[in-house]
């Protein structure tokens, strides 16, 4: 049997959460209650029939603009007092897709955050919302598309030029920046598992000599109302290309038509695909992100070089959904080693909980202040635990990803106080995002909804302590508490050491007198208690 | 060890005659603990001192941040779209071969008052140009064909404070071994299993959120990797909880004394780091990191060179550092404390098409501290030797800035001569030994045989100055071929002087 076989059985509470939870920022209960018991294939067969790409354009959630609550209009004439809000709307438009639960579960917003951190571009550089926008649609567009033709698409993307300097790159001066990072990051990657260089110093020259030539026009230009990518013969280097036997020693003939700029943008693509090094970087980069940072020679062996071999076979021909479902339907994905094998990034630390206790984001065309309130905030508070989205600090990406010590990265002292403050805020909401709508978890209304018949207290029993304890605990750990630890729970935590009868008496008093303030945080108190402690557990990073 | 020249038994037949002594005696001496001696009353214990680390992340512009003035024409040639104007440098008491970017004024007075240096092409063999390899390489300590976990200051402290953190804090160390300013834990502190510093942005916010409570019980440990990451969360959590207190009241007993610059990045992660040394924090390495020197595009100004994103980025460097220095001063903590700058790599010697600098090779690093017994480690880089051509004999090859102080060596001092570290675990921590760049000894001494003016023979990586102290050491053969100058010379090896040569003694 390979690790790479395909894993064919139903799959079970834990499996359909671990499959959840690695291809979203996190599930609720009830959709892995829904997942439960489908095979593997047919529950990618929904989180890739899920994706949506046609949605509606980003809303326009600049406070002070005529327009707030409106569709942005992309085809307006840019205006450089008016660019920081409309960028903001843009990022908005993407987090706000990523913890909406009113669409069912689909893999189109991890994926994208995927290849977001591949093909690196920030709002801190390009800051022209236009470009943003047309590049995070790229992004989404192809993330489950062809691999070469992606990179060729974000080769001579506007806001990928404007970033990297291949808007700058011509024939009399040659800029490297993105020919260093399309080898180093983007196709080959700077060294294979055995630490041997994957190309040379003059591969990277070379490489810009082919990119010379393109250029973006109408950047920031005030009050434009398009833009446009060119590519120009005449800053383009006519000469021949010669790179390194680390690429058979191919050659790119310099070409002098007006098509040069594709024709040798081409022959390059192929030329970083053929690299064998190029497959398994990939194959690896997906491996990390959706099954286990940390890869083994066992796994490189048996699941990165085999994947890679079929990501990169004729039959395949770079195929990227193919590779990502044979990944995440195979024997290794559902291994029992790779659950909870990784610490949650500020995605599915704050998204995720967001969406485990459905704490929704209003409608920006029809809330628009409620929306804004509910993105600025959690955009602060990603950013405050290192993962500020689409302001990486280099094209590197978020720093967990590639450094050495993995998403142990996410955890400092200091961004675990910022998680317990933010644990804080889910269990005591105290942001307005409108009305009376707190920003967090309603638990108290959460538990009231689990009580049959909540205003029938003679006729109906009230739920346990046990009752509530294991209901908030549902789906929400990698791994099931021990009976001892979960009894210590009830008593020492939730119960803090009164009996647990006492509790049937709180509650039917609070069902009683729902409005009376003691009644209420007799039991409120007790239920924030409960989850703010299960939410500070070490066990509640991983995922 | 007064106006005497030194001379070894052994080495006195190699020497040419005649030599003229200036009067001054010439005595046999044995192999004296020339550190010791060289180190001015010893201030506090070892245990007492501290390094600050600053890290320019994206690769800072040498070549803009410390500018040739006697090759002046040849500097111009490699960058004319961004070069500094050679009227708007900045010049430093007794130096006429360089002058520091305009914006760097603090750099200047810490220089002038006695309590810099520059060290000259700071980088490694065999440069890589990668962002993150070669800041690994830095913070790990390692040559650039190694791959390592560990940082190489968590390996001196694991090693100084053995077992941490498994049974930390304890009363001989109640305090943090290592303390960040940020979010994300530094590779330079990552120990055998996992950062040994304690990461903080706000000490008073910082014991506000993490609060006294123990950390949660979650039971048993799940199995493979999520056992290893829960371990791991646990400990952070521990750490934070043991440690939030003290550095509380460190910050509450604490004071800064000296101004800092308004919206300065790295000033106010300093201000935190003065303020926790002031309180009594016992510490001993911190971390700080400012961004944004990856300058690939415009990095001075259209129409004036000398400001710009590469000016604000230097001046906020200079001011910080200068402020933290003052404040340590005014504090009367500024003889415990060492400050050095590192970024991962330096830029390309030639600017590009793009009014930007490409990733290049080394550049200078900072080193500031009332310890300091040296001022300039190198010299400035020489256009034509110092220069590495990717294309030798191309007129439009890259030009990248050469290597002249291997960083581990800055490091070897730290440990050694600045933490009390005894040499030979220096050499483990830093996988192979390393020679001294004299940074904090009144002497300097010989590395290897050479010629008197040739820079590589010199610990300090440039001959000896009219005042400084010479030893030859053992196995090296000093050639002298003109006449020299200096305050005195113990010879432990050889010293080879040609016929007519004048040794100056002026101790």
């Amino acid at each position: 049997m390979s690790l790479l076989d395909a894993y064919v059985s139903p799959l079970t509470a834990e499996q359909a959460a671990h499959l959840l939870r690695r291809t979203t920022v996190g599930p609720t209960a009830a959709e892995v209650d829904a997942f439960m018991g489908l095979t593997p294939q047919q529950a990618l067969d929904l989180l890739i029939g899920n994706n949506n790409l046609v949605i509606d354009p980003p809303v326009n959630l600049d406070k002070d603009a005529p327009a707030f609550g409106q569709l942005l209009n992309v085809a307006e004439p840019f205006l450089g007092t008016e660019a920081f809000d409309r960028l903001q709307s843009v990022r908005f438009w993407w987090m706000k897709r990523m913890v909406d639960t009113s669409q069912p579960p689909s893999l189109l917003e991890k994926i994208s955050l995927f290849w977001q951190n591949h093909f690196v571009v920030t709002t801190l550089r390009v800051t022209d919302y236009r470009f943003y926008l047309e590049y995070l649609q790229l992004i989404r567009s192809n993330a489950l598309g062809n691999f070469s033709a992606f990179v060729k698409a974000i080769t001579i993307n506007a806001a990928m030029l404007e970033y990297l300097d291949g808007d700058a790159n011509t024939n009399t001066s040659p800029n490297e920046n993105y020919a260093r990072e399309l080898q180093e990051l983007f196709t080959v990657g700077e060294r294979d598992y055995d630490g041997n260089p994957n190309y040379t110093e003059n591969d990277i020259k070379e490489a810009a000599r082919v990119l010379t030539g393109w250029r973006h026009v109408g950047y920031r230009a005030e009050n434009s109302t398009s833009y446009l990518v060119e590519f120009r013969i005449s800053k383009h280097d006519i000469t021949t290309k010669q790179f390194s036997g680390s690429y058979n020693s191919t050659s790119i003939a310099g070409n002098n038509t007006t098509n040069a700029g594709n024709i040798e943008i081409d022959a390059l693509i192929n030329m970083l695909l053929a690299h064998p090094q190029t497959a398994r970087f990939i194959c690896r980069k997906l491996y990390k992100w959706f099954v286990n940072p940390n890869v083994t020679p066992a796994i490189e062996q048996q699941v990165i070089v085999p994947l890679a071999q079929f990501f990169s076979s004729a039959q395949n021909n770079w195929a990227i959904e193919p590779v990502v479902r044979k990944l995440l339907g195979s024997q290794i994905f559902f291994d029992i080693s790779n659950r909870g094998a990784i610490i949650k990034s500020p995605a599915e630390m704050i998204l995720g909980a967001y969406r485990y206790y459905q704490v929704p984001c209003p409608d920006g065309l029809i809330d628009a202040t409620g929306a804004q309130k509910y993105l600025v905030t959690v955009q602060t508070t990603m950013r405050n635990q290192l993962m500020a989205l689409t302001e990486q600090d280099s094209v590197f990406g978020y720093e967990p990803y590639y450094q050495a010590s993995q998403s142990k990265g996410w955890l400092s002292s200091a961004t675990l106080a910022n998680r317990y403050a933010f644990i804080e805020t889910v269990v005591k909401p105290t942001v307005t995002v409108s009305g009376t709508y707190k920003l967090g978890a309603d638990l108290l209304t959460r538990a009231k909804n689990w009580q049959p018949n909540f205003s029938d207290t003679a006729g109906t029993p009230a739920i346990t302590a046990e009752f509530v304890v294991t209901k908030f605990l549902e789906h929400l750990l990698v791994f099931e508490l021990s009976a001892s630890i979960k009894n210590s729970l009830i008593d020492d935590v939730f119960m803090a050491g009164i009996p647990r009868d006492s509790w049937l008496f709180e509650w039917n008093r609070y069902r009683q007198t729902p409005t009376n303030t003691d009644a209420v945080n007799a039991v409120k108190n007790r239920i924030i208690n409960l989850n703010r402690y299960v939410l500070r557990l070490a066990e509640y990073e991983i995922f | 060890m007064n106006r005497r020249i030194f001379v070894r038994n052994s080495a006195l037949a190699s020497l040419s005659l005649p030599l003229k002594l200036q009067g001054h005696p010439l005595v046999a001496h044995g192999m004296g603990s020339d550190l010791v001696a060289s180190m001015d009353a010893a201030p506090g214990s070892f245990g007492d001192r501290i390094v600050v680390i600053v890290n320019l992340t994206g690769g800072n512009d040498g070549l803009n941040m410390v500018v040739p003035v006697a090759e002046y024409g040849e500097y111009l040639n490699l960058r004319q779209n961004i070069a500094i104007p050679q009227n708007k440098l900045l010049m430093l008491d007794g130096v006429a071969d360089f002058g520091l970017h305009p914006a760097l004024s603090g750099i200047r007075d810490l220089y002038n008052d006695g309590l810099a240096c520059v060290v000259h092409g700071a980088g490694y063999p065999n440069p890589n140009q990668s962002h993150a390899r070669s800041s690994d390489i830095w913070m790990t300590g390692t040559a650039a064909d190694v791959y390592e976990n560990t940082g190489w200051a968590a390996r001196y402290l694991q090693h100084e404070y053995a077992g941490f953190p498994v049974g930390y804090p304890n009363p001989q160390m109640e305090d943090p071994i290592a303390l960040q300013i940020g979010f994300s834990p530094t590779p330079t502190f990552h120990g055998d299993e996992q950062s040994v510093a304690v990461n903080i942005t706000d000490a008073n916010q910082f014991y506000q959120l993490i609060g006294e409570g123990a950390p949660g019980n979650g039971g048993e440990l799940p199995c493979c990797d999520a056992g290893d990451l829960v371990t791991y969360v646990r400990n952070q959590q521990l750490l934070a909880v043991g440690y939030s207190a003290e550095i509380k009241q460190a910050a509450d007993a604490g004071a800064n004394l000296a101004l800092y610059p308004a919206s300065n990045k790295l000033g106010d992660q300093l201000k935190i780091v003065a303020r926790l040394i002031h309180g009594g924090l016992k510490t001993r390495m911190y971390f700080v990191q400012m961004g944004g020197f990856d300058t690939h595009a415009t990095q001075a100004d259209v129409n004036d060179n000398s400001i710009g994103v590469h000016a604000n980025l230097l001046k906020t460097l200079g001011d910080a550092l200068k402020s933290f220095q003052d404040d340590l001063k005014m504090q009367g903590t500024d003889h415990r404390v060492v400050t050095m700058t590192f970024s991962e790599f330096g830029r390309r010697a030639n600017s590009n098409g793009s009014r930007g600098t490409d990733h290049g090779h080394c550049a200078p690093m900072f080193v500031m501290g009332k310890a300091l017994k040296k001022f300039q480690l190198g010299t400035i880089n020489r256009m034509t030797e110092d220069l590495v051509w990717q294309t030798p004999g191309s007129p439009t090859s890259n030009k990248f800035v050469g290597m002249q102080i291997d960083f581990r060596r800055v490091y070897t001092d730290m440990l050694n001569d600045w933490m009390g570290n005894d040499p030979s675990d220096t050499s483990s921590i830093l996988f192979q030994p390393f020679s001294t760049t004299s940074l904090f000894r009144n002497t300097i001494e010989t590395v290897q045989t050479g010629p008197w003016t040739t820079r590589a023979t010199w610990s300090t990586g440039r001959p000896p100055l009219p005042a400084e102290q010479v030893i030859v050491r053992p196995g090296h053969t000093l050639s002298i071929a003109q006449n020299v100058t200096m305050a005195g010379m113990d010879v432990q090896g050889n010293v080879d002087v040609a016929p007519g040569v004048n040794l100056n003694i002026t101790g």
